[in-house]
């Protein structure tokens, strides 16, 4: 197995055995989900200059020397494209985001090695291995305790370098939000950022929500008010008003001025509402519906709001007023017959368990858990719903490290 | 609520916000540095040398706000802590030597803290077979079950106790032209302890550890290019501050120890400096204010040390990472709070000895540590715009020449037997 520390420095020598100078760096095109074909060698030779040779000259890649096909003079040096990344410079040393194990590993060397008859990396070296092989101590490993721990190169994603949307990962963006946050929030704030910005705003919305408050803040200030509100915009409004509480006044002012004013007028609303309190957790991803209302008529409305909404696990039969009559859970909806009035199906409130604004933390856990509820609804002393808590919202909370 | 609501309007509230924001890692960074090598070093340069080591004080005042203020910038720009740095730029054997070199230090360094608490009790008669465990065994809980933040923050106030040395300072009445003079009179004593003492007196003060402590700090706070005109104020502020607590021990222990001969060979010796302010209060000022500076440092080291090497090596750190997974941090917190306990309880080990010789080892190290931070924040690829200006330079470089030619001396003077 070739590695890349080993050819690094080496001799490199054109087919008569004049020596041209001294790998400094080997360029990979990155295409998304494949081994990268090696493409350029950077090449110092001894006035210091640095030669981009295609990689197509190579005849032998080998630990002490690099030698070419051709004779130095009649090799065409070639400037490498933009989407090339720089093994040496941009990924040994570098963090690296292992896609599988959803986590920021730092490389300790890159495996070289024959690809469907090319020359390609194959994978990088995250071992202690690899440390004692670059510090040149692995005799140390009497006992061959130390394994080798290769990470495949197409479940790899670099951050340094070009970062563009054609060379991302399809397997990074499909990482569960949470993941992904772990991810941001574990690489350096640099390349943090740059993945973040090369995320849709609307996947930029769904991590930034699981990402720590403090680091939160930091990013949101450095993306910049015009990438930050469109990412905001996309968060759910319980998740913006926790957001904007981490703010200054002037900075939330600033902030929610940018937003619609139907979104930030909820914001508002929700940041009076003390942070571990029913009214503080909830968010305002409901739907209400009318007594009268078939059952038909309910799901086509659920329809209609569904893509605003993370999660639907019950509507809320209001009166005109707007107060709280009761909920019906999806599977009751679904079970109903299609021209049967919500009035006959919902659950009376009186009789359910519903939080009121100032509940705290603990009595929700208590109520959630007693009726085993995945979500509740919060009402005011008018009996107005003004929100639901869910069980996930309840969670972080418990759980605030994971 | 709602005055409040309206002052976090006014502009003078926004211009001190931002002020407060930025307010921690200078002064913090260098008040950590009056630990116990602080004050034993200092104490022992005043009552051993009187006042003559202040001018080398003075000099080092400026070489402390010079290379804090590069670690600030550097933590600034390339939003990482100095172990990664030094670990995407130089590779991993020049890595892990720098490691090596930080976890020697820091290793030696503890070992002065833990000598500072036994210290700090045998004022009292106590033993340390008895302080030394439980200390160590103190700082693993709050590692582990406690709130770091919270107890650094508490003891972090404490550890402005040394403000008495500035008050008894005043009330000793010393000799404060002569003293004023000693600072720009270079006076130099071409023996062993002599130039022992200064390399440590130097090493105490600006710190290998300190380096990484301070670029992390910054990195943690989140603090943008728009915070470093602020920040590098309170960098110089937090030196001026710290060199004038120094100050003020040097010239107590040489208006009381110096004057009358006392030798410090234990704490009670150092403690006599404090007895014009405090009386026979003296002994248990100068045990407490050793004891929290002591456990200050005892406590930041060991994980500061963890986070710094896991940084550079990739492997997973923090203490919301399982056992499983954090093996080799929670492994290198636990050498580095056992091993150094261990140490202290050698057997008839003089800690007196063991709090100057670490500074020495700190102070020796400290230039290899300074070289990997000059070649950092004068390369325009990792620092762009915000490279050194020459003054810096000048000055960082004067301190680096600084300790390798005192360094050279101590050791040519051990060879020919200076004493």
């Amino acid at each position: 197995m070739l590695y890349l520390s080993q050819t690094l420095n080496s001799r490199v020598e054109d087919n008569a055995n004049a020596r041209i100078g001294r790998l400094k760096d080997i360029l990979v095109e990155i295409k998304p989900g494949a081994y990268s074909p090696l493409a350029f060698l950077l090449v110092r030779n001894k006035k210091g200059d640095d030669l981009f040779i295609p990689f197509d000259y190579c005849e032998n890649l080998s630990p002490h020397l690099v030698s070419l096909k051709a004779s130095f003079e009649k090799i065409t040096l070639a400037t490498p494209s933009n989407n090339c990344i720089y093994l040496n410079r941009d990924v040994l040393d570098q963090q690296i985001v292992d896609v599988d194990g959803a986590r920021v590993v730092r490389v300790n060397d890159i495996s070289l090695g024959i690809f469907e008859n090319k020359m390609c990396v194959l994978g990088v070296d995250v071992s202690f291995k690899g440390i004692l092989r670059r510090l040149g101590f692995e005799w140390v490993d009497v006992f061959g305790w130390a394994k080798v721990h290769l990470i495949d190169w197409r479940k790899t994603q670099s951050v340094k370098g070009v970062l563009k949307l054609d060379t991302i990962s399809k397997d990074l963006t499909k990482l569960h939000p949470a993941d992904l946050a772990n991810i941001v929030e574990d690489l350096n704030f640099h390349y943090g950022t740059k993945l973040v910005n090369t995320l849709g705003s609307k996947e930029a919305a769904k991590v930034l929500e699981e990402i720590n408050p403090h680091l939160q803040k930091i990013l949101i200030k450095h993306l910049g008010p015009e990438k930050a509100t469109r990412i905001i915009e996309k968060m759910s409004v319980d998740e913006i008003a926790d957001l904007m509480q981490l703010f200054s006044q002037r900075e939330a002012q600033k902030y929610l001025s940018l937003l619609q004013e139907a979104k930030s007028k909820k914001v508002e609303k929700l940041i009076r509402y003390e942070d571990d309190s029913a009214g503080g957790l909830m968010n305002s991803d409901f739907i209400t519906a009318k007594p009268e209302w078939t059952a038909v008529e309910a799901i086509e409305e659920i329809r209609l709001h569904s893509p605003n909404m993370r999660s639907i696990m019950f509507i809320y039969v209001t009166d005109e007023t707007g107060k709280l009559l009761g909920p019906i859970s999806l599977r009751n909806l679904l079970l109903a017959k299609d021209d049967q009035k919500l009035s006959t199906l919902y659950k009376s409130a009186d009789k359910l368990a519903v939080l009121k604004p100032h509940y705290s933390l603990e009595k929700i856990v208590n109520i959630m858990t007693k009726y085993d509820l995945f979500s509740a609804a919060v009402i005011n002393g008018g009996g107005r719903i003004v929100g639901i808590v869910t069980i996930d919202d309840v969670m972080r909370c418990l759980a605030p490290k994971a | 609520m709602k005055i409040f609501e309206r002052i976090k309007n006014y502009r003078w509230f926004i211009k001190l916000s931002f002020i407060l924001a930025v307010i921690g890692p200078g002064i913090i960074a260098a008040n950590a540095d009056n630990d116990a090598g602080g004050i034993t070093t200092y104490s022992i340069a005043g009552a051993h040398f009187g006042t003559k080591m202040l001018w080398v004080l003075f000099l080092i005042t400026f070489s402390l706000a010079v290379t804090q203020e590069m670690g600030v910038r550097i933590g600034i720009v390339t939003r990482q802590g100095l172990g990664g740095v030094i670990r995407e730029n130089f590779g991993l054997r020049w890595t892990a030597f720098a490691m090596l070199l930080m976890l020697v230090a820091n290793i030696g360094t503890i070992t002065a803290e833990f000598a500072g608490v036994a210290a700090a009790f045998s004022i009292f008669g106590w033993s340390k077979y008895l302080v030394v465990p439980l200390s160590a065994l103190a700082v693993w809980f709050i590692l582990f079950k406690g709130s770091f933040k919270t107890t650094q923050k508490v003891f972090l106030l404490f550890s402005f106790f040394y403000i008495v040395y500035i008050i008894n300072g005043f009330v000793i009445g010393p000799d404060f032209g002569a003293a004023l003079k000693s600072l720009v009179t270079p006076t130099i004593e071409w023996t062993t302890p002599f130039l022992v003492t200064m390399i440590a007196l130097i090493g105490t003060t600006i710190t290998p550890w300190g380096q990484f402590f301070i670029q992390s700090y910054v990195v943690d706070k989140g603090l943008d290019i728009k915070h470093y005109r602020t920040e590098r104020w309170e960098v110089f502020i937090g030196a001026f501050i710290t060199d004038i607590v120094s100050f003020f021990i040097i010239i107590s222990t040489a208006a009381t120890l110096y004057k009358h001969g006392i030798r410090i060979s234990d704490a009670k010796d150092a403690a006599i400096a404090l007895q014009p302010l405090a009386g026979h209060l003296a002994q248990l000022l100068f045990a407490f204010g050793l004891f929290v500076a002591s456990m200050l440092g005892a406590f930041i080291l060991p994980a500061a040390t963890a986070y710094a090497i896991c940084e550079a090596f990739g492997w997973e750190n923090g203490f919301d990472t399982t056992w499983k997974n954090g093996k080799i941090f929670y492994g290198i917190i636990l050498a580095c709070i056992a091993v150094p306990a261990l140490i202290v309880l050698l057997p008839r080990i003089s800690l007196i000895k063991i709090m100057i010789l670490s500074q020495d080892v700190n102070g020796i190290l400290l230039p290899f540590i300074l070289l990997f931070v000059m070649k950092i924040i004068n390369d325009k690829r990792i620092m762009g715009e915000y490279t050194n200006k020459l003054l810096g330079n000048v000055i960082a470089w004067l301190t680096i020449v600084g300790i390798l030619t005192a360094t050279a001396c101590l050791i040519v003077a051990s060879f020919m037997g200076l004493n």
